[in-house]
């Protein structure tokens, strides 16, 4: 096989890899991306968008149900399945081809196959050539982490990819995790009506948010008709036609869930097999690649970034580490990526949004902290557009005014995270946030109420 | 004036200098643009004294402020790390560059579509000098000297904004006429500004040549992480004493600086006396 020389090679392209090697571009390093499956990755095409376009039906089907409470007519709202998957797989579609664009646009190659490094400066594509470069980059991403005793079966026992394309609407559904995957599932088959049970394994569901968010999503949730058991672990499950009997045992007691299909969303597994790892300095730490904070991993020359790293698996975390790592290869002085700055969301209904520490995380780290708490309910937009759930939290250090996190529940949160995030990047205290004008009437006008809070100002409230 | 003169931090950076009776303006930004921003302020030692600080006096004619690039506040931040971190020494050589000037002109009577210049006999004669004497090839750490197992030659070049330092790679295995081209080549990407990253990130050692402008002889600043530099002064006739009687010859004084904690003196003279060896000797850099 020939072999072809680049400056940097990328290995995987989805949201870290192929960011990654647009901006190499950009600096000048001749860069190929290999891809065995997907250009975008599973974000694009198995994830975060596909699932925002299901979720789009369910929310406009929710609104539809309640057309009565706007003053609108919308009889017997009904839903056709076939076409809701078809839109968002058309949505994936689309934006796949526009990364395919973007690519070549920025004169990345694009070389198809599974790529592994094969000795110093090498990366192997199989049945394909062989490539050179001084830099090369591992952004294989990770994959639906396999629990012994729930293997999905592709039928009854689901991951991710088969409830993104379901063949036949269930009339009942369990679904095993409730990380924003789980949840978000759970709440696009609650919406369209199907019975929903979540089991999870902590004491609350979305465990890495506020604690505060946590129960005010649980009871929205159940207000919604899903069933939620925490502290509770799948201990096995027979199958039936057509249906999966659950053994769950919650609180020292057994009991039998009986559900249609079972969705298994407990957390990903970072993709590190056959990736020719094996003889070099790279460190493998709880299943996935150790980096420094400039993505470079044990092996010179060798970096990763994204999924196959360490923890928060987020598309937008991947990206920036891609960039970061990049910069730094082409010799600018990135900035290290700051956890406490990697907002992380969920897309049910309603929707949670968060940046940073929890309070009960700041106080754990020794923060004499300021909460600030604003409600939907003292929001003019909020009730104005018939959304009056939601809760916008901010935890503030209260010796500098440092926004420590943000935690917040309710309509087009996920789209309102972003001013605390610029607040943080900035450095902003509650002294900026309080000055700042926000436009009225928004939703944000709680971002800034809640800020106003923590200080015993809110003028709503 | 006031563009001048303010000094940005981050809000947060500004209450966390308070609180540490930090002034600003000795702390310096690793923000965007130069911000000041919290890492910095924590990073700092508390208790400077303010009265350190650096105000610039305007005379009463006016003054232009030239806002820095991005390049020149490299560079400013470079030279002062070298000159205030590197224990400097120099080593200064007078080379008899005659037989060299007659066989140039030879060579260039016969080179098609480049001509050598004295400086590209300069690159090679250096690049076979730190062959011979290795040692000299190398980057001081706190953890180990480096040494370099391939002859890279930075050759500083002015260029719009500020010196860059290009490099020819291997250069001890390439012909004077390979170097000449790709000298060429280099100054006029340099002069261009349009240097890409692989065009002068690393090296081992660098070349400064200001004999064009009638400089006589000078002392370079190390560029870091090398450990040698060598300053190039004009090559001129001057009254020298042969055999016992005064004769003319041209002559030409480099001064090498070096980094004492890489590279000890009588390494530092080794190299000198092999590169003026290989200057005084031409044809052997034909080889």
């Amino acid at each position: 096989m020939s072999e072809q020389a680049f400056d940097l090679v990328i290995i995987g392209a989805g949201p870290g890899g192929y960011v990654a090697a647009i901006r190499a571009a950009q600096l000048g390093l001749k860069t190929a991306v290999v891809e065995k499956a997907h250009l975008g990755g599973i974000c694009l095409n198995w994830g975060c968008i596909p699932t925002k376009a299901l979720l789009r039906s369910a929310e406009v089907y929710r609104l539809m149900q309640h057309a009565d409470s706007f003053g609108l007519a919308s009889p017997n709202p009904g839903f056709d399945l076939g076409k809701i998957v078809a839109r968002s797989r058309a949505v994936a579609a689309q934006l796949q081809a526009g990364v395919k664009y973007l690519l070549k646009k920025n004169k990345v190659t694009v070389i198809e196959g599974h790529g592994r490094l094969a000795g110093k400066g090498r990366v192997a594509v199989e049945n394909g050539p062989t490539l050179s470069a001084a830099h090369i980059l591992i952004a294989t991403g990770a994959r639906a982490k396999l629990v012994p005793g729930l293997e999905p079966d592709g039928d009854l026992v689901w991951t991710y990819k088969e409830a993104m394309t379901p063949k036949a609407f269930p009339k009942s559904l369990l679904v095993v995790g409730s990380g924003a995957i789980g949840i978000e599932f759970a709440s696009f088959y609650s919406g369209l009506g199907c019975k929903v049970t979540v089991v999870e394994m902590l004491d609350r569901i979305l465990p890495v948010e506020d604690e505060e968010i946590s129960a005010m999503a649980r009871k929205s949730f159940e207000r919604q008709g899903m069933t939620i058991l925490t502290s509770a672990s799948v201990k096995g499950l027979r199958k039936e036609a057509g249906q999966v009997c659950v053994t769950v045992e919650a609180g020292g007691k057994s009991s039998e869930i009986t559900a249609e299909r079972v969705l298994v969303a407990v957390g990903v597994s970072p993709n590190i097999e056959n990736l020719g790892l094996e003889g070099t300095g790279i460190k493998i730490e709880r299943g996935h690649i150790v980096t420094d904070a400039m993505m470079r991993t044990g092996e010179p020359g060798v970096y990763a970034i994204g999924d196959v790293t360490a923890p928060p698996w987020l598309a937008h975390k991947a990206s920036h580490e891609g960039v970061i790592c990049v910069e730094a290869i082409a010799g600018l002085s990135p900035h290290a990526l700051h956890p406490r700055s990697i907002p992380g969301c969920t897309y049910a209904s309603p929707q949670v949004a968060s940046v940073g520490l929890t309070e009960k995380q700041a106080k754990e780290q020794g923060f004499d902290v300021k909460v600030g708490r604003f409600s939907a309910i003292g929001n003019g937009k909020a009730i104005a557009l018939g959304e009056e759930e939601g809760l916008v939290k901010t935890v503030f250090d209260a010796k500098t005014g440092e926004l420590l996190g943000a935690h917040m529940i309710g309509a087009e949160v996920t789209e309102m995270i972003q001013g605390y995030c610029i607040a943080r990047t900035l450095e902003g205290t509650e002294a900026e946030l309080m000055q700042t004008v926000f436009p009225h009437p928004t939703l944000s006008e709680m971002m800034h109420e809640s800020a106003l809070d923590a200080w015993g100002r809110a003028i709503h409230f | 004036m006031t563009a001048v003169s303010r000094q940005f931090a981050s809000p947060l950076a500004r209450r966390l200098a308070a609180e540490k009776g930090l002034d600003l303006a000795l702390v310096a930004g690793s923000g965007p643009h130069g911000r000041i921003v919290k890492a910095d302020v924590l990073a700092a030692k508390p208790g400077a004294k303010p009265g350190a600080k650096a105000v610039a006096v305007i005379p009463a004619g006016g003054i232009e402020a030239i806002p820095n690039t991005t390049l020149r506040k490299t560079i400013a931040r470079r030279l002062t790390e070298s000159k205030q971190t590197i224990p400097h020494f120099y080593l200064s050589v007078d080379l008899d560059l005659d037989q060299l000037l007659d066989l140039r002109e030879k060579l260039n009577q016969r080179a098609e579509g480049f001509k050598l210049s004295v400086n590209d006999f300069i690159i090679k004669a250096s690049a076979k000098a730190l062959r011979a004497i290795p040692a000299a090839n190398a980057s001081w750490t706190d953890e180990a000297t480096l040494r370099y197992s391939d002859v890279d030659i930075s050759v500083a070049v002015a260029a719009p904004g500020g010196l860059v330092t290009p490099i020819i790679r291997r250069a001890d295995t390439k012909t004077l006429a390979q170097i000449s081209l790709e000298m060429k080549a280099l100054a006029e990407k340099a002069r261009a500004g349009k240097l890409m990253p692989e065009d002068y990130q690393g090296g081992g050692f660098t070349i400064s040549n200001l004999g064009m402008y009638g400089i006589k002889s000078f002392s370079a600043i190390i560029n870091p992480p090398q450990a040698c530099i060598l300053a190039v002064g004009v090559g001129e006739k001057r009254p020298v004493v042969r055999d016992g009687t005064l004769a003319i010859a041209t002559l030409c004084t480099v001064t090498l600086s070096v980094d004492h904690r890489a590279v000890d003196g009588v390494v530092g003279a080794e190299l000198m006396a092999a590169f003026k060896k290989a200057i005084e000797d031409p044809l052997g850099l034909l080889l």
